[in-house]
């Protein structure tokens, strides 16, 4: 591969990470925190390209006839380009969930969880949820309605659940948690990976290993939602 | 771009790189539709977003490496390196080990700085060794590790000895049985200087092509990856519980499989609960020595003859080190 096919591939590159940096659909793929590096590796990677561009351009022909022994291998570059700029691939949803293994216990808290905000609905994050589900010694959640934003992923025998994932690092990390919806009209024609804000209350003691620790919400309401910037729990 | 394409027109009358690359954007913007509808189907959805996401994620940890790279290469003499490091080789692969805490990356980062201290005229067993310990003995991984595992502190030690045995059981190994040819001649051909080129320059230049041949094969990894992500049945780990012999072997199959950043791996290991804490461990060990976009990295920097041996030693070896760093750390198998 020529060297002006490389530098033109580094801008590419480069101009791609601070795309998605820039509009904040890297959410889709990393942790928030990865933010400034994937800034400071887009501009390094487009300097690079630049900067070499700069510089045949005043060397003249002599340097650009050069050829660059890199192999075939710069190609594969073109790939992740592509996936950027034109594919620009969502954020995982239904079918990791339903691809996972059954799930596993919430790790235990190390502390005693404290009591649920006040208000006759507070929102919680799926993950907290589902622990308070299966280690709430005090049973914070009992008699409580709940808000809880997640998508929608259709299992076996006719079950509905609202589905989220936990990022530690990036996409291909993930972990599912699930909640299992009932009691609600219409649950079985909700769209797959529709986002939706569900209310409703848990059901005592449905977090058990017989139910894989997945809880059931007895679902009061719920509306869809837009997908959330940050599509992923951490 | 406008000064490049009129050199084209006044070169060559073959068809060069830049017009494929040229002709391939435009395919692919006029395809959009097509392109956009085949990845339409979950599976695909989801191979498509791990792809993108292992190689955003990697990124700044390669730019990061090539980066370091350069700078060795323009400001780091060849005398100066061996005057640092002890004279032989067998007393050098512990100091470069240590030597690994430095560098705060993943594994991305460590394969184009290692390749440069080989062209630098560093033995390639030392440089092997730093390539195996930096991503793993780094501060940075093992605060995640002690973060990851709250009621475990033993792991972070576990973890620090089973990696650093490994990277200096196969730098002496490699000193004892590798041979010279086995590495690309490219990857140990010493890049001089040329006359009038500034120190700035050279970094540069080092940085952007380190960047260019290191980035394909991420990709190629990543790509790997994000397929094995898909097609791997995830009640592989589900049926590990109680079974330590065998939760080894999967796990650290797993670990190559998986080709998860170092940083990240041992959250992943932390959730999975049903497994018992020695192949855990392993999996941690082998992770940041040996996965799929590692040895495409690997392959690509010092040729495919030094991977296909490099990889699988250094896979045996992860295991067995890290078996053995978790029976005494973490007192027997559990």
């Amino acid at each position: 591969m020529r060297r002006e096919t490389q530098n033109v591939l580094l801008v590419l590159l480069g101009g791609a990470l601070c795309k998605i940096a820039y509009n904040g659909s890297f959410l889709r793929y990393v942790k928030p925190a990865l933010l400034p590096f994937l800034i400071c590796a887009g501009v390094v990677i487009l300097s690079l390209g630049l900067i070499s561009i700069g510089r045949d351009v005043r060397a003249g022909r002599t340097v650009s006839d050069h050829h660059d022994h890199a192999g075939r291998s710069p190609w594969l570059l073109v790939l992740p380009v592509l996936a950027i700029f034109l594919v620009a691939p969502p954020a995982l949803g239904a079918d990791t969930v339903s691809r996972s293994a059954r799930a596993v216990a919430p790790k235990q808290p190390a502390a005693a969880l404290p009591p649920l905000p006040a208000g006759p609905a507070p929102a919680l994050r799926m993950s907290d949820f589902v622990t308070r589900a299966v280690w709430d010694d005090a049973d914070s959640l009992h008699g409580r309605q709940v808000r809880l934003v997640g998508f929608v992923v259709h299992g076996a025998q006719d079950s509905t659940y609202l589905g989220r994932l936990v990022m530690a690092c990036c996409a291909a990390d993930v972990t599912p948690v699930k909640v299992r919806l009932e009691g609600y009209r219409g649950l079985a024609v909700l769209p797959q990976d529709a986002w939706f804000e569900v209310r409703g209350q848990v059901v005592p003691g449905s977090a058990r290993s017989n139910t894989h620790f997945t809880p059931t919400l007895t679902v009061s309401a719920l509306h869809p939602v837009p997908v959330p910037t940050e599509p992923y729990e951490f | 771009m406008a000064a490049l394409s009129t050199e084209q027109l006044t070169g060559q009358r073959r068809v060069t790189s830049l017009e494929v690359l040229c002709a391939v954007l435009v395919l692919a913007v006029l395809a959009q539709g097509p392109l956009t509808r085949m990845l339409d189907i979950p599976a695909a959805r989801t191979g498509a977003t791990v792809f993108v996401a292992v190689c955003v994620q990697a990124m700044p940890f390669l730019v990061l490496g090539v980066l370091v790279s350069g700078l060795i290469a323009a400001f780091v003499s060849p005398l100066a390196l061996r005057r640092v490091l002890p004279r032989t080789t067998t007393a050098a692969v512990p100091v470069a080990g240590l030597a690994g805490m430095a560098l705060p990356g993943c594994e991305c980062a460590s394969v184009p700085v290692s390749r440069r201290l080989m062209q630098q005229g560093v033995p390639p067993a030392v440089a092997l060794a730093f390539l195996l310990a930096a991503p793993a003995v780094n501060p940075v991984v093992l605060v995640a590790t002690a973060v990851a595992f709250p009621g475990e502190p033993r792991m972070v030690a576990a973890r620090f000895l089973g990696s650093m045995a490994t990277a200096m059981v196969m730098g002496w190994l490699w000193a004892r049985v590798g041979r010279p040819e086995w590495i690309a001649q490219r990857a140990l051909r010493h890049s001089e200087r040329p006359p009038g080129c500034s120190a700035f320059a050279v970094f540069t230049e080092t940085a952007r092509h380190d960047m260019v041949s290191s980035g394909g094969f991420l990709v190629l990894g990543g790509l790997t990856a994000a397929v094995l992500n898909v097609l791997v049945p995830a009640s592989w780990m589900a049926s590990l519980t109680g079974h330590v012999v065998l939760g080894i072997l999967v796990m650290a199959l797993l670990a190559v499989v998986l080709a998860l950043c170092s940083e990240a791996d041992a959250f992943v290991a932390a959730s999975l609960t049903a497994v018992p804490l020695l192949p855990r461990l392993v999996f941690l060990v082998v992770g940041p020595a040996v996965d799929i976009k590692l040895v495409a990295l690997q392959a690509g920097a010092f040729g495919r003859r030094f991977a296909s041996r490099f990889a699988p030693a250094t896979f045996v070896v992860a295991i067995a080190c890290g078996s053995l760093a978790g029976v005494l750390v973490l007192g027997g198998m559990r």
